[in-house]
């Protein structure tokens, strides 16, 4: 086998991220765009496809963690509580990353 | 008069030892409690961030700290209560062995954990079962537990060695100077087995340690 030529076999190493993570993924795509992020940005941004975009900022709208505004061209946007959890999140990563720990 | 009652209350090797270290005696129990707080400062620091992102490695951390905690709490404790016991100091002086036999299982459990959450990160199984096959049976302080914990303790110090040489963060930094300094702590209390004189430097690396983990602990919680 040449070195290029990949073994049939083998599978590459995927590792799917934790609801709470893809969370994560879209709050700090809409923080990063000035807290007012279109869907098409935040679908790029954290890497989803529309269907599940469309769910997770569902679920976002129902925790009360990002707040939705404009009829035609829709923005999103994180509440106070969406901006708290971010913030307790950022130490938390922050404290973990310290000992080398990715969550 | 107090030093000179203590001295003679040791009789065998590591009792000489120990009456030469006498006059850090007190200063030591205080850096292990101080250590405690610390200790259990940092496994709160993991709860509270195991409770928001549901990570185990965070519950792995929390568990570890609260060993370690637990362990300089009874250490530190065990030896306050020798040092101040006006009667039967001599039959009080098992407390010492007791304290430090339940800080050395505690530290063995508490870095095994460390290192198993380490090891869930990189899948190694088969270190895993190495890290678990540790004898355990010893009483008093002497080279081989040290020589245990050390092993562990330079286990996790390489780990955060590699964090930080790709984080390139202040918070790894400070935790990989920490663990390096706890494991020249004990290289110490190794070298206690051989002479009285490294006792107070083994205490004074080993809380050192763990103000290089309070610091990093205030720099995660005033970060916006």
């Amino acid at each position: 086998m040449m070195p290029s030529e990949q073994a049939p076999t083998a599978k590459p190493a995927v590792k799917y991220r934790s609801q709470l993570r893809i969370y994560v993924d879209i709050m700090k795509v809409i923080q990063r765009e000035g807290n007012q992020a279109k869907p098409t940005r935040i679908l790029y941004g954290a890497n989803l496809s529309h269907d599940r975009l469309v769910k997770y900022l569902e679920e976002l709208k129902t925790l009360e963690i990002i707040q939705e505004t404009g009829d035609e061209e829709k923005t999103y946007s994180l509440t106070q509580k969406g901006i708290e959890f971010m913030n307790n999140f950022r130490k938390v990563e922050s404290f973990a990353g310290a000992f080398g720990f990715k969550i | 008069m107090h030093n000179a009652e203590v001295s003679l209350l040791f009789s065998n090797t590591l009792g000489d030892r120990l009456a030469a270290a006498v006059g850090f005696f007190g200063f030591d129990s205080l850096m292990e409690l101080v250590g405690f707080a610390i200790a259990i400062a940092v496994a709160f620091q993991a709860m509270k961030g195991y409770t928001l992102a549901k990570e185990r490695t965070l519950l792995y951390l929390n568990f570890s700290f609260i060993l370690l905690g637990a362990g300089l709490l009874v250490e530190g404790l065990a030896n306050l209560v020798v040092l101040f016991s006006r009667f039967h100091r001599g039959g009080l002086l098992f407390l010492s062995s007791v304290g430090y036999t339940i800080n050395f299982f505690a530290e063995v459990l508490a870095f095994g954990i460390l290192i198993f959450a380490y090891l869930q990160q990189t899948r190694a199984w088969s270190m895993q079962l190495a890290a678990a096959a540790l004898p355990i049976m010893l009483v008093e302080r002497n080279p081989f537990t040290e020589l245990i914990l050390i092993f562990l303790l330079v286990y996790i110090a390489a780990q955060t060695a590699i964090n930080y040489s790709i984080s390139k963060t202040t918070n790894a930094l400070l935790v990989f100077s920490a663990f390096t300094s706890l494991v020249i702590g004990h290289v110490f209390f190794l070298l206690f087995t051989v002479s009285p004189i490294f006792f107070p430097f083994a205490h004074i690396f080993q809380l050192f340690g763990f103000l290089l983990l309070l610091a990093m602990l205030f720099r995660v919680n005033q970060a916006r």
